[in-house]
């Protein structure tokens, strides 16, 4: 057995806020050997970033380690101030962040962001360390090194920017470096190229490595020991193996059930309060469609170019039937949150047209669409309900809103009772809605989202990423709510989304897209199981998946 | 960025085209013929109509505007109706003074206010920060006269450590030339350093939060290479434009700071025209601080792209 690097005992953090001191981590104990990767997973306010932070001393001014200790070779890290602390930091123990774009400078060279790291630790000339930078650019593999020396994090991609994170944290060859979420709001594929570099770099250099996420599976797939935390303490730790084929804890069996397979069903990632309701819907057979029935909804050959000529998407064609799921697939920047934008009627396309219901109305500018009759029937769910909905509306105005708009519903009994049975549909308490939005959950707001959106009884609802933003067991329902929804009213689903995992189990067709045109298109399960085209492939491959055989972990 | 500086200046010709029509139609908003409203009270219809003769005002307006701005164009301003002098050799005799008052002030604001601003921050919250904030409305609430007149009793007459009054060529030395330039300075830029520090103040407070300042910190970075290397220079657009709206403030407090210190700067110049009705003069001065303060505007806006790479030009 290696040296034991990191201790964490019985640590406690609190927050001052306006309510009083809050107990974010209540008493976790932790060890990290040297090199080992170990992952620490849970769900969003479980303490697992808190934890990372409280180790790394990078706390908000409001949050306090209220006891225990942080040893780190055998020296208390929360006892250490000033200099001791500064060559602690970036030296021995590095982090990296969650958002890459973000934590970097957007107005500093990122050659210089390196370099300064280097200084700090170093006494090294200016020469040297630009070098050390030019040196380190090419550890993460970054493509023309030394142009992208100059080049601001602006005009790099995200998956760019970790691995220029990724560069910074390496700079003085820590021996622990602690990676808070490091791929969330990556494409899966730019998650597996960057998660793949830190693993090999870890390796390479000996250095222990905390893994902080809330996916489950990456975890599986990169770490030998997950530690499960609920909140503020550790609940579980184990092997990926033992973890998911014998969880010991109820909220890790939850947490498992919770998280979408390869293999998993809608019906299977079970909650008690949804399971009934469902049960009833899932037990009628849907009606088969008469032959000859014109679809709901057809695309004929969108293109949509912007200024500078460059195309977001080129000879785009589809057609829906009502009451049929579609998932539109691909990485960023492969044209389908646009596609979902010309389909909703948001922006203008520059070519083609859309016939809805028989209308075509690809032609009606888009500022002039609200006052279409069928807006109402198209409606849309958007990604971060967090920043979609009004600070200023509470929930019962914000579905109330589109009633008054689309429906000529004015203020009243007839307008409360509609609102009510919105809120009932998609399983609002009635007593949240006066409520503002930051005073509901991720996942009540996520409801709220798509209360609005169903409130005029749309008959197609286009979504956009609706629960790329939510924990897994939130997101369970909220799949569960939206297939219900469907079944019960036949509304339409284009559902957008780079989870792949969560398409297969949702949607009835999937489309790939890439660069802005189908790659591949077909029935979900088999198109899954058998893509055609190697990028569909390595989108599927790129999947981290909770899997009781051997990982890659275990192959190592 | 040659070429968007040149950009910019041709875009600021209409600007300048409005602010000059503006100008010159100054004479004619005020009620009544111009030619009586410059010759006065007493004057004689002979007068008036001397006066008129003498500067064209018996000419179509358009006539009268196109000759003023071809004049203006070839740097002739025009003559004062007073003096008889040409109004530019009155201004640029003038000029040094007040350019000199308020290059002064704008750097002791920018030395002050900046790092009261940043510290305030740093430690927001805390005795330093409220202290601070303090002084900072109370800077904004006292006007010009009454700050330069205590400052005049305090350091000049009482403990005799400044002139009262006046103002000394640089030509004279610099030191000389400081002296007299203190106390004004500081009436002056009051309320400047106290919006500047509070600006300075916020715009750090939000960049601050921002996750870049937490990778700052997880490199190891000293609390001096976090405040000013990585989170003032991101602060500084917000900074920058205050300085320079400030600059118009300048302006203004100028006029009120040279009449209180006795010094004999454009702000006089200008309180004179007004009192003489000395139209020639008064269009003159206008007509300068339009220009400086289109030509800072300008700065500010180079100073933007060189601050954030993310502006493009």
């Amino acid at each position: 057995m290696s040296e034991e690097l990191l201790r964490i005992d019985d640590l406690h953090v609190a927050f001052s806020t306006r309510r009083g001191m809050v107990e974010a981590v209540r008493g976790v104990t932790l060890t990290v050997k040297a090199g080992e990767m170990l992952g620490l997973v849970g769900e969003s306010g479980s303490g697992k970033s808190v934890t990372g932070f409280a180790t790394t001393r990078l706390l908000d001014a409001a949050g306090r380690v209220t006891g225990g200790k942080i040893l780190f070779r055998g020296q208390d890290v929360t006892k250490l101030r000033g200099d001791d602390l500064r060559q602690l930091q970036g030296a021995a123990m590095s982090m990296i962040f969650q958002n890459p774009r973000a934590a970097l400078n957007p107005i500093r060279a990122i050659g210089l962001q390196i370099a300064d790291a280097i200084l700090t630790h170093k006494r090294i000339s200016k020469d040297a360390a630009r070098a050390e930078a030019l040196d380190l650019l090419r550890a993460v593999q970054i493509r023309d090194p030394e142009a992208r020396m100059d080049a601001y994090p602006h005009e790099l991609s995200g998956g760019m920017c970790q691995r220029v994170m990724i560069a910074i944290a390496i700079s003085c060859n820590p021996a622990l470096l602690i990676a808070d979420e490091p791929t969330t709001g990556l494409d899966v594929t730019t998650q597996k190229v960057v998660m793949d570099l830190l693993a090999d770099i870890a390796a390479a250099r000996g250095m222990a490595t905390i893994l902080i996420t809330h996916d489950l599976g990456l975890a599986a797939r990169y770490c030998r020991r997950i530690a499960v935390m609920e909140r503020g303490r550790i609940v579980e730790e184990a092997s990926p193996g033992t973890l998911f084929s014998v969880p010991q804890h109820g909220y890790t069996r939850r947490l498992v059930a919770a998280s979408p397979t390869a293999t998993s069903r809608i019906e299977d990632l079970v909650t008690e309060e949804e399971r009934e309701r469902y049960a009833a819907v899932l037990g009628k057979p849907r009606p088969a469609l008469a032959h000859g029935t014109p679809p709901l909804l057809e695309v004929r050959k969108l293109a949509k170019r912007f200024d500078q000529g460059s195309a977001a998407v080129t000879d785009f064609s589809m057609t829906m039937a009502g009451g049929e799921s579609v998932g539109l697939v691909g990485e960023s920047g492969s044209g389908k949150s646009t596609t979902s934008r010309m389909i909703c009627r948001l922006i203008d396309p520059s070519e083609g047209d859309i016939v809805f219901d028989g209308q075509s109305i690809g032609h009606v500018a888009s500022r002039d669409f609200h006052r279409s009759p069928l807006r109402k029937d198209i409606q849309m769910v958007f990604q971060d309900p967090n920043e979609s909905l009004n600070p200023r509306f509470t929930a019962f105005d914000c579905i109330a809103h589109p009633l008054m708009r689309l429906d000529r519903m004015r203020t009243g009994e007839a307008l409360r009772q509609r609102v009510e049975e919105c809120a009932e549909r998609v399983g609002l308490p009635l007593d949240l809605l006066p409520r503002f939005p930051h005073q509901l959950s991720g996942g009540q707001k996520a409801r709220v989202g798509i209360a609005r959106a169903i409130a005029c009884r749309p008959r197609l609802l286009v979504l956009d990423e609706p629960t790329a933003a939510l924990d897994v067991s939130v997101q369970a329902v909220v799949l569960q709510l939206l297939d219900r929804l469907r079944r019960e009213n036949d509304i339409a689903l284009l559902f957008v989304s780079h989870d792949l995992n969560v398409v297969r189990m949702l949607c009835d067709r999937t489309i790939v897209l890439r660069n802005g045109g189908i790659v591949e298109q077909g029935e979900s399960r088999a198109l899954f199981d058998n893509p055609k085209t190697d990028y569909t492939r390595k989108l599927v491959e790129a999947i981290p998946h909770i899997e009781t055989g051997p990982t890659l972990a275990a192959a190592l | 960025m040659l070429s968007y500086i040149l950009r910019r200046i041709v875009a600021t010709l209409p600007v300048m085209a409005i602010v000059a029509l503006f100008v010159f139609s100054l004479l004619y908003i005020a009620p009544g013929d111009p030619a009586v409203v410059i010759a006065g009270d007493q004057a004689s219809p002979e007068d008036v109509e001397r006066i008129r003769q003498s500067l064209g005002l018996n000419r179509p307006f358009l006539v009268q505007f196109g000759g003023w701005v071809w004049r203006i164009l070839h740097g002739d301003l025009g003559t004062s109706i007073f003096t008889n002098l040409p109004v530019s050799a009155m201004i640029g005799q003038r000029l040094g003074p007040t350019l000199s008052l308020m290059i002064v002030t704008l750097l002791l604001t920018i030395a002050v206010a900046v790092p009261l601003g940043v510290v305030a921050a740093w430690k927001a919250g805390s005795l330093i920060d409220r202290v601070i904030m303090g002084f900072a409305v109370f800077g904004f609430s006292l006007p010009v006269f009454v700050v330069g007149y205590m400052l005049a009793y305090i350091f000049a007459l009482e403990l005799e450590w400044l002139p009262v009054q006046g103002y000394t060529p640089l030509s004279s030395g610099f030191w000389p030339w400081l002296e007299n330039l203190i106390l004004p300075a500081i009436a002056l830029g009051c309320v400047y350093i106290a919006l500047v520090a509070r600006i300075t103040r916020a715009a750090m407070l939000e960049v601050l939060q921002q996750d870049y300042i937490r990778t700052a910190k997880a490199k190891g970075l000293g609390q001096g290479g976090i405040l000013f290397i990585h989170a003032l220079k991101n602060a500084a657009v917000p900074i920058v434009t205050v300085i320079g709206i400030g600059i118009a403030l300048l302006i203004g407090g100028a006029v009120v700071t040279e009449s209180v210190f006795a010094i004999p700067g454009l702000g006089r110049l200008t309180i004179d025209a007004i009192l003489r009705r000395d139209y020639p003069v008064i269009q003159g001065i206008v007509l300068l601080f339009s220009f400086v303060y289109v030509l800072v505007n300008l700065m500010i806006d180079v100073v933007y792209t060189l601050v954030d790479p993310r502006i493009r030009y």
